[in-house]
């Protein structure tokens, strides 16, 4: 059976219930006697809370309860478990001490019949703090610093061939230049919340905003002290994540808490100027990239020193320089640094291409200036360094096709017309820039199972905890299922979303379709067996008395003999004369199985135009031709839309996004969306996405390598290099504002 | 079974406070509105149209709704009609309840989304008396007599608006939160005539935020639609 590239083009299966409002989001679970949750937040970022005042609030009409960590009952903090899942960014439990970490820590928490009555209740909660003088930059946090050997399992700080002596070659052409990213949010249009119910004192359910269902029920059976199956978590659909919905945060917690407390379910809608401290951001970013070369453009190092934030609660780092300097371009010498400061801010988390995406803005805008520098052309410098090895484990990356990539994306953008000097293109009185960036983003994978149910009518269910964040989950799921079942794409139901079913990972890291495929694949096997058991008992089947090893699915809704395919027989009429309604089938969770012979990471190159009007430099992306190398496309249509999505949100950051947060103070300013600027549709040109390359099936059985976060990497670069076209200026501190550009 | 994760009646807490400090503070709200919470029952036997939200909620006093006062206190409920998708329904609730709260906590509508409560993204977006507003900025008690449209009154039983289909084939979505606010305020647009040029399309779209970035799909749909839609239903 010949696989592909490409996958169908198939509508979202989802898209009736989206498009109708009928799509339950989590807090939109009609729950019986349902009260609502309003946080009150610190205003100094570190200190002490010596007193709370909730009289007035205790006076209005609904108010049930107000916690504090006066009265809050203690969280349990169980002992790390092998292999138990769930992910914390912020590693501490709200309202169980009078510390303040960060600028915006919830410190009450009010609950009442009415949003309108807690609301108004949680204005009225008077705290009073001892503030301490916070650490905010990485200058005040230099004797906090450290270098982590590893992020997980990953090594940060890598060191290959000697760096310095190239460095000081004075025959070797040379960049050093330091790169700036802000703070960015992920904002998704969905603000994370729960509603929280408990059935009795030991079973809670909780309708939460996830990227994680198996996650959370962990973690919230863990600090409520439950048996894991008395909690469940559901979660049909998120309105979007892009990473911070993946670890618990403090309102799920209080959301349990208070709904323990007050005997009521209880809702909780983060607020929007909540989701700026309390479900995480990307951390900010100084990179300062080495590049030496020959003069025909041979890198003969590259130096990749990266500092970023975490806060006091909690340890992630944002691993720039080993996610795109570790990988991307062979040379003899690469040296890789980390440094993470703690301060007090806000814990940050996941965001797209966490570290993938900061590096490669970082490294492909050294790039372009090399080329600048080299007087080569950004592509042929490119092509010069391809690395057809890993350039530090030294395996050979699978199904890498990144030079047609390049090819494409070149032709398709029209590439060869581009003048080379900077401010040498116009389109009447608008200045016009031309850039260009390597995309790069890992394969990942987890573990996960599967359950199907496959029914005398030819129909089939397949289940699996995993999820669909508007990534297109459901309908490449059930396009899977379909092609591994052997059935017609219309007799499958993909159901996802309930910790009730097998394991799915985090959906995160652009792992879910290869991962869960694998579990979908491992299934329909298991189904196959469990046909063949039935046929082979069967004296009327055509594979009576044969070894079920020798038989396997041989065309769509047939098993058969592997040897002579004229022997088969019909899912359908095998259990129909087994006088069977229905198969279960279902697949065991196993750790991944690991090739550490070869590498397997994604790759992709992105072409853009911006225009710029020179009197009041405002930077429009006018154009965006993007190439992907993801492995198979299992889903057409909704993988195009991931790279769009990706590309959009890197316009963002190129141009716009940044959460500001007051010097003195460490308070987040920009809390809003008309202070916090997303790409809106005015903002947008059309992308122009094409994929190419092969099915990876040296990496799973589905062929699929992920496609979520790839298109954020590299797109910054294209647009601040194609910035730098138009202009001849060179902005290294993002965002890229007009006053930056005057 | 652990001791600490023991069921906590709010008249019997932990003794976290021996000094009896907290007594004063009343943290565990007062004992009277927990209690009359707690036991109010769904079902109703009101002669008016209630949305089952409401009903069961009860804390507006569904069960005995008070005669509307004759002018509305700060804190207190008004009365007020609202004409959503064709069908009427009496509410008595908090004059700062907000039309999006009104359909989403009250009346279990929740097709129309939170995305900010600031009318900064969009996701709010519903049809009032045909023109595109944002439903967080609204209160419900001042749309007596509006007719409302939401998303779920857009299509004509089975059969799709012709926005809402053309959504679907150009994928004029992803995560779909946005995706109600979205095309109400499409189908505004292509009756206000603002879909001549993809940019004029994209420039009075803008107040609809997208954060998975759909937004090239999304013209490409209100382009297929502008050349089908027979003009909105009930707008």
């Amino acid at each position: 059976m010949s696989v592909t590239l490409m996958g169908p083009a198939r509508n979202r299966v989802d898209g009736r219930l989206k498009v109708t409002g009928a799509a339950k989001y989590s807090v939109e679970f009609e729950v019986p006697k349902c009260a609502y949750g309003w946080t009150v937040e610190s205003n100094i970022a570190k200190g002490k809370i010596t007193t709370i005042d909730t009289k007035a609030a205790q006076a209005l009409p609904g108010v049930l309860a107000i916690l504090t960590h006066l009265n809050t009952p203690k969280f349990k903090t169980a002992p790390k478990k092998e292999g138990a899942s769930g992910i914390r960014s912020e590693e501490r439990f709200p309202l169980n001490d009078d510390d303040v970490h960060y600028a915006g820590q919830y410190v009450a928490l009010v609950v009442s019949e009415t949003i309108e009555q807690a609301r108004h209740a949680a204005s009225l909660v008077r705290v009073s703090y001892a503030p301490e003088e916070p650490l905010l930059t990485m200058e005040a946090a230099e004797h906090k610093a450290e270098k982590p050997k590893k992020n997980n399992d990953e090594h940060v700080q890598i060191k290959k061939g000697d760096v310095e002596a190239a460095l000081k070659d004075a025959s070797l052409v040379k960049i050093e230049q330091t790169y700036i990213t802000p703070t960015e949010t992920h904002n998704p249009i969905e603000m994370s919340g729960t509603i929280a119910v408990w059935e009795g004192d030991q079973k809670l359910t909780l309708y939460d905003a996830t990227q994680f269902v198996k996650g959370v029920q962990n973690i919230l059976a863990n600090a409520f002290g439950l048996e894991i199956e008395n909690v469940r978590i559901i979660c049909p659909f998120v309105g979007g994540a892009f990473g911070c919905k993946g670890a618990v945060w403090m309102h799920v917690f209080l959301a349990a808490m208070a709904a323990k407390v007050a005997g009521v379910p209880v809702k909780m809608h983060v607020t929007r100027r909540n989701m700026f401290v309390g479900t995480g951001h990307r951390t900010p970013t100084r990179q300062t990239l080495s590049l030496a070369a020959t003069r025909d453009g041979k890198l003969q190092a590259i130096q990749h020193v990266s500092e970023t934030l975490t806060s006091m609660v909690g340890k992630f780092t944002e691993s720039c320089g080993a996610r795109s300097t570790g990988l991307m371009y062979e040379s003899p010498a690469i040296r890789v640094e980390e440094t993470v400061y703690p301060v007090n801010v806000a814990t940050p988390t996941f965001m797209r291409a966490p570290g993938e995406c900061p590096g490669t803005y970082a490294l492909e805008c050294a790039m372009d200036e090399l080329a600048i520098a080299l007087k080569m052309d950004p592509v042929a410098l490119r092509l010069a360094n391809h690395a057809d090895n890993h350039p530090t484990k030294n395996v050979p990356f699978s199904a890498k096709h990144l030079k047609e990539a390049y090819q494409l994306g070149a032709d398709k953008f029209g590439w060869s017309k581009r003048n080379r000097d900077p401010g040498s293109m116009r389109d009447g009185d608008l200045l016009v820039g031309w850039g260009m960036a390597t995309a790069t983003y890992p394969a990942h994978k987890m573990s996960a199972a599967a359950k199907v149910q496959l029914r005398v009518n030819g129909t089939a269910t397949v289940q699996c905890a995993t999820h669909d964040l508007g990534t297109g989950a459901y309908t490449a799921f059930t396009q899977i299922s379909s092609e591994q079942l052997g059935l017609p794409f219309e007799n499958v139901t993909f159901e996802l979303g309930k910790s009730d079913f097998p394991f799915g990972p985090v959906a995160g890291g652009s792992n879910s379709t290869g991962t869960v495929g694998t579990a979908i694949h491992e299934v329909a096997g298991l189904l196959h067996k469990a046909l063949a058991e039935l046929a082979v008992k069967d004296s009327k089947s055509p594979l009576f008395n044969l070894k079920t090893d020798d038989i396997a699915m041989i065309a769509p809704g047939r098993i058969g003999l592997k040897a002579d395919s004229a022997k088969a027989d019909a899912y359908v009429d095998i259990l129909k004369r087994a006088g069977k309604d229905s198969i279960d089938v279902q697949s065991e969770r196993k750790p991944p199985e690991e090739n550490k012979k070869q590498a397997f990471q994604s790759w992709g190159a992105h072409f853009c135009e911006v225009k710029i009007d020179p009197i009041l430099p405002r930077v429009q992306v006018t154009r965006v031709v993007s190439v992907m190398n993801c492995g198979r496309v299992v889903s057409a249509k909704t993988a195009r839309s991931q790279i769009i999505g990706g590309v959009v949100m890197g316009i963002g950051m190129a141009l716009t996004e940044e959460t500001y947060y007051d010097p003195p103070t460490g308070l987040p300013v920009t809390r809003n969306l008309a202070d916090y600027h997303v790409p809106t549709n005015a903002d947008v040109p059309e992308i122009d996405v094409a994929f190419v390359g092969e099915p990876d099936f040296a990496f799973n059985p589905i062929g699929a390598r992920g496609m979520g976060e790839i298109g954020i990497t590299g797109i910054t670069a294209a647009i601040a290099n194609a910035v730098y076209h138009a202009t001849g200026k060179r902005i290294r501190d993002l965002p890229i504002t007009p006053d930056k550009l005057i | 079974m652990n001791e600490d994760s023991e069921p906590l009646d709010p008249g019997d807490l932990p003794d976290i406070d021996p000094a009896g400090a907290l007594d004063d503070l009343l943290l565990f709200g007062n004992p009277e509105t927990r209690r009359r919470f707690l036991k109010q029952v769904a079902g109703t036997s009101a002669a008016i149209t209630l949305g089952p939200a409401l009903m069961r909620m009860g804390s507006a006093g569904a069960a005995e709704v008070p005669a509307p006062p004759a002018n509305v206190a700060s804190v207190g409920t008004a009365a007020v009609h609202l004409k959503i998708n064709g069908k009427v329904h009496a509410l008595e609730i908090d004059p700062r309840v907000t039309l999006l709260d009104a359909l989403r906590e009250r009346l279990n509508l929740t097709g129309s989304k939170k995305g900010c409560d600031h009318g900064q993204c969009g996701a709010c977006t519903v049809l009032v008396n045909g023109r595109r507003i944002n439903s967080c900025l609204s209160f419900a008690v001042t749309h007596e007599g509006d007719e409302i449209t939401t998303i779920e009154g857009l299509a004509n039983g089975e059969e799709l608006h012709p926005v809402q289909a053309a959504f679907i084939e150009h994928d004029g979505f992803q995560c779909g939160y946005c995706t109600p606010g979205q095309i109400c305020s499409a189908v505004a647009l292509l009756k206000e005539g603002h879909a001549k040029t993809d940019s004029e399309i994209r420039e009075w779209m803008s107040g609809n935020l997208c954060r998975c970035g759909a937004y090239p799909n999304i013209v490409a749909a209100i382009k297929e639609a502008q050349g089908k839609s027979g003009g909105p239903k009930g707008a």
